[in-house]
């Protein structure tokens, strides 16, 4: 039928045809096996990698917050306990029959029933735990207690709240916490290589950040580290099982130098007017009271507040948020006058014979300008100690005017002015150690020999914070030999300041504490009301900083008519003599009178702590 | 018992290492299927029972002589081209697509019989004609093709009309299509491309195309299913994660893990070894089939033979194709291994016809 040839070229050609496609699909196998290879062989362990990630969620286990405790070891700062109802959803089928059992001993609102409804679906399908009540009672955990073999599903869950034990004692210096913003959330997490994912809260709102005071300061030795809760995880995301778990380590307490006693003292004197008291352990520059006034709640802060509430915190013309003691800015008046006498002695300017003519001015050459003592008529014929005795302007007046600003800044800036004086303090304020460059770039005006001689008496462009005032009166108290501060104990941290001048010797110390005596001892010192509030010896300066500059009594009568207007009431001082152990500053703003406002609250504190050493 | 032997031997028509080589893959599938549909019984009672019944359908169909085919496959054809059009108006709706006709105890997707009636009729049709093949022939075989192409198209199933398509042009190719035919109608099929893109692909086919080309663009949307074959490919390593141990297979992150992307689950937990062997089965089938379309009796059975065993190595290529992520997910089962009846039991009869090829000889050669 077919000839024989024409079927053999038929074949043939049908097997080349054939062959070709296999040939060609070969070909094409040939890729697919190599691409097969470069998956499971080259890129295996990417590809592991991607398939674990996967299958695994990490979850973040939040570790529990340091305690902070006060010098005696009292609390101060408590993660305090609240219990929740917790459901896990994996075995529930009908959440409105297990709401009907639980309420009928524990109370559900409507809205609380209504969000479970809301998030159950959900959290079954991830497999995620539902929180049915929040904060139950005793009652309520009791109740449950005798019914939970009947609700294998549900436990009580412990969740803490960060709880402040005097929520109005320790707002400036302790501080309060808040919660996280995304970024700062962000670097601690990549500061212990973790990433954001779900997580494990042990407190009730979430994750927890100190906003400030020693919260923030030792916000990372508080915080803890995180640790970690992996699952195995199905394509939906709905967890299957645990598969490892890293505990969290809960964060360090913190152990402050603060002491319970004296503060409360110090905020019942404060009693709510605008004003800050700061007081050391000059041994080691530990700050043993610390108040700003008046004060707020930090638990409210740190636990949601209403609009309302912040409202008022926040326009109160009193400040209450504002850290008086260390960001307050006051001249520090009088009581710098023990330093710049000290400077005199340092200089040669002077020695404790030295006297000069009060007649309750001084008149500066240059200009004529006339610049008043306190004292209507002068002290007379006066030395060094009577003058700080009797806070004589006019012998500080003129002793400044012997000297350079320059020098002077040197000389003042050891003692704690225009500086930070303190290694934890949140935010502290520099305050202000004026110089004619400074008065140059801020004022566009030269420095006037004016200016020197207003420093010489505290007065002028020269301010300080409670906290440096404080440092210089614990300066003065241990004779130049005082730690930066701290709020915590056996902080070694900080930097010695030894103050080493060799004009200055021993002798002229002991004079100046003799002085700051006798502004209390001495029938003509300027706090003599003081003598009989305490049983020890106190060293005190006391100063009055004038806001409003006036000729005279009257002019400042009309003046005080308006509070705000008011002079400040200021004082540092050390005790007991003649081995001080504590130094303390005092500011009560508009208090008009350094040695009967500020000196009542100083010694009160003083009281306080050297009677319970 | 040696009379015994003999009788069978006469009587009894099997080609012993297609028969166990594809017995040995439809074991391995049943196995593989287990731990795929997550030890799902039910499944595995089914499949055992497609499998037995195939390999048992394999057998009878090898039986007749391949004279039987050459006569009846018009016969066949129609047959199954009237199931796909009861299909067409009774059949049952999933998800859209009319493709599956409800006998009672077992859907058919009626389209998988014709891969199989239309090279054979076919091969049949062109048996008396000279070859190779004339333009006139050539015509009126593209015509038929394209025809029933089109009626599983508008099912539609636009993966089993396009294996349709191949495999009737398999034959066309293998009767002698002139080359000069083959490149025209690239050409022209390279120049309508722009045209077909915008009128006859879905966007959702599209869609799988360009995620074929940049599967990280959307990684959980469209680029989901590639992304996690790859994986689970990928994570398998040489050695493989173990027998029901795929995380991406049993934790459901790899899709359509009994049917398109069995394979995927095969490599996650056999690794780099268990694809050789695997392959490697594919490929001695394939080269059985080679042998035998070069030792057949007459056209009729190259031609069929070569079309059927191109059939397999299409079917089998665009799944692993797909899988690893060379070409766009197209719905294509793994022969012998995925889920689904009626793709295996077509393969059954496809391979039954073949072995009768291969075993009956002509009397003159006998």
């Amino acid at each position: 039928m077919i000839d024989l040839n024409e079927r053999f070229s038929e074949k043939r050609n049908f097997f080349n045809r054939l062959v070709f496609v296999y040939v060609f699909f070969g070909v094409l196998f040939l890729y697919l096996i190599y691409k097969t290879f470069s998956l499971q062989i080259s890129s295996y362990s990417d590809y592991e990698l991607a398939s674990l990630e996967n299958k695994t969620r990490e979850f973040l286990v939040q570790p529990r917050r340091g305690i902070i405790y006060d010098r005696n070891g009292e609390i101060i700062v408590n993660n305090k306990p609240s219990y929740n109802m917790i459901l896990d959803p994996e075995n529930v089928d009908d959440i409105n029959e297990l709401i009907f059992e639980i309420n009928k001993f524990v109370n559900l609102s409507d809205a609380e029933i209504k969000n479970i409804n809301n998030i159950f679906p959900n959290k079954k399908k991830l497999n995620r735990e539902v929180v049915l009540k929040r904060n139950l009672t005793t009652e309520e955990i009791a109740k449950f207690e005798v019914r939970n073999y009947r609700f294998p599903d549900i436990q009580i869950a412990e969740r803490y709240s960060r709880e402040n034990l005097y929520p109005y004692l320790f707002s400036h210096s302790i501080g309060y916490v808040g919660n996280l913003d995304e970024e700062k959330l962000q670097e601690i997490l990549s500061s212990q290589e973790l990433e954001s994912n779900e997580t494990i809260f042990t407190y009730s709102n979430g994750f927890l950040n100190g906003k400030t005071g020693i919260e923030y300061v030792y916000d990372e030795k508080l915080r803890g580290l995180f640790g970690k809760k992996i699952y195995e995880v199905d394509a939906s995301g709905r967890l299957l099982q645990e598969k490892q778990m890293i505990p969290a380590v809960a964060g360090e307490d913190i152990f402050t130098s603060l002491d319970l006693p004296s503060q409360k003292v110090a905020y019942d004197e404060l009693n709510n007017r605008r004003g800050a008291v700061v007081a050391v352990d000059i041994n080691d520059g530990s700050i043993v009271t610390y108040v700003s006034s008046p004060s707020f709640s930090v638990n409210k802060i740190a636990n949601g507040l209403t609009q309302n509430e912040f409202d008022e915190l926040i326009n109160d013309d009193d400040k209450p948020f504002f850290d008086r003691a260390a960001q307050g800015r006051y001249s520090p008046a009088s009581t710098i006058k023990p330093a710049i006498g000290l400077f005199g002695i340092d200089k040669d300017i002077l020695d404790w014979e030295y006297t000069i003519q009060d007649p309750g001015y001084f008149i500066l050459p240059e200009d004529g300008r006339i610049y008043r003592g306190w004292k209507k008529g002068g002290h007379g014929e006066i030395n060094l100690k009577d003058a700080i005795i009797e806070s004589s302007n006019t012998f500080f007046f003129s002793l400044a005017y012997q000297t350079e600003i320059e020098e002077l800044r040197a000389h003042l800036s050891n003692f704690g002015f225009g500086k930070n004086v303190c290694d934890d303090c949140f935010m502290p304020d520099n305050g202000l150690l004026p110089s004619p460059r400074w008065k140059m770039n801020t004022h566009n005006f030269g420095w006037f020999k004016g200016d020197t001689v207003n420093v010489g008496v505290g007065q002028g462009y020269i301010n300080a914070t409670p906290i440096q005032l404080a440092y210089y009166s614990a300066f003065l108290a241990t004779k130049g030999n005082i730690n930066k501060f701290s709020f915590v104990q056996d902080n070694k941290n900080v930097d010695k300041n030894i103050f080493n001048s060799k004009n200055i010797k021993n002798i002229d110390w002991d004079n100046i504490h003799e002085s700051m005596i006798g502004v209390i001892e001495s029938p003509k010192g300027t706090a003599g009301r003081l003598r009989s509030l305490k049983d020890y010896v106190i060293a005190a300066k006391s100063g009055t900083v004038e806001l409003v500059s006036t000729e005279t009594k009257e002019d400042y009568q009309i003046i005080r008519e308006t509070e705000g207007k008011r002079d400040h009431a200021i004082i540092i001082a050390f005790a007991p003599m003649p081995n001080p152990k504590y130094a303390i500053s005092v500011v009560i703003e508009n208090g008009e009178s350094g040695g009967s406002v500020a000196g009542p609250v100083a010694v009160a504190v003083l009281n306080s702590l050297v009677k319970n050493d | 018992m040696i009379n015994f032997k003999n009788f069978i031997k006469d009587k009894i028509y099997i080609d012993s290492y297609l028969f166990i080589s594809i017995t040995l893959l439809s074991i391995m599938g049943l196995v593989f299927l287990y731990s795929a549909s997550q030890g799902n019984i039910e499944t595995i009672i089914k499949q055992s029972f497609f499998v037995i019944f195939g390999l048992f359908l394999m057998f009878i169909v090898s039986q007749p002589d391949p004279d039987f085919y050459k006569n009846n496959s018009a016969i066949f054809l129609i047959f199954s081209l009237v199931l796909v059009l009861i299909t067409l108006f009774f059949g049952k709706e999933v998800n859209g697509a009319r493709r599956w006709l409800d006998l009672g105890f077992f859907t058919l997707q009626t389209s998988e019989i014709i891969k199989v009636a239309l090279p054979v009729f076919l091969a049949a049709y062109l048996y008396d004609k000279p070859l190779p093949i004339n333009l006139f022939n050539t015509f009126t075989t593209l015509v038929l093709i394209l025809l029933i192409v089109n009626l599983v198209r508008i099912q539609p199933d636009l993966g089993t009309s396009l294996i349709i398509l191949i495999a009737g042009l398999y034959i066309l190719f293998l009767a002698g299509l002139s080359w000069r035919f083959i490149g025209i109608s690239f050409g022209i099929f390279i120049l309508s491309l722009p045209f077909i893109w915008n009128n006859f692909l879905e966007p959702f086919q599209r869609q799988r195309i360009l995620t074929l080309l940049d599967p990280n663009a959307d990684p959980f949307g469209s680029g989901w299913n590639i992304t996690q074959s790859k994986i689970a490919i990928g994570s398998g390593g040489l050695q493989g994660k173990g027998y029901q141990m795929g995380s991406q297979a049993h934790l459901d992150f790899l899709p359509e893990t009994e049917t398109d992307f069995i394979f995927s689950v095969i490599a996650e937990e056999f690794g780099f070894i268990g694809v050789c062997i695997l392959l490697s089965i594919f490929l001695f089938i394939l080269l059985r089939c080679l042998y035998l379309a070069f030792n057949a009796r007459d056209r009729f059975c190259r031609l069929t033979i070569g079309g059927l065993s191109l059939l397999f190595l299409s079917t089998v290529f665009i799944n692993l194709s797909m899988v690893v992520g060379i070409i766009p997910v197209v719905g294509m089962p793994l022969p012998f291994i995925s889920k689904g009846g009626s793709s295996l039991l077509s393969f059954y009869i496809a391979f039954g016809i073949i072995i009768s090829m291969a075993t009956h000889k002509k009397l003159m050669q006998k």
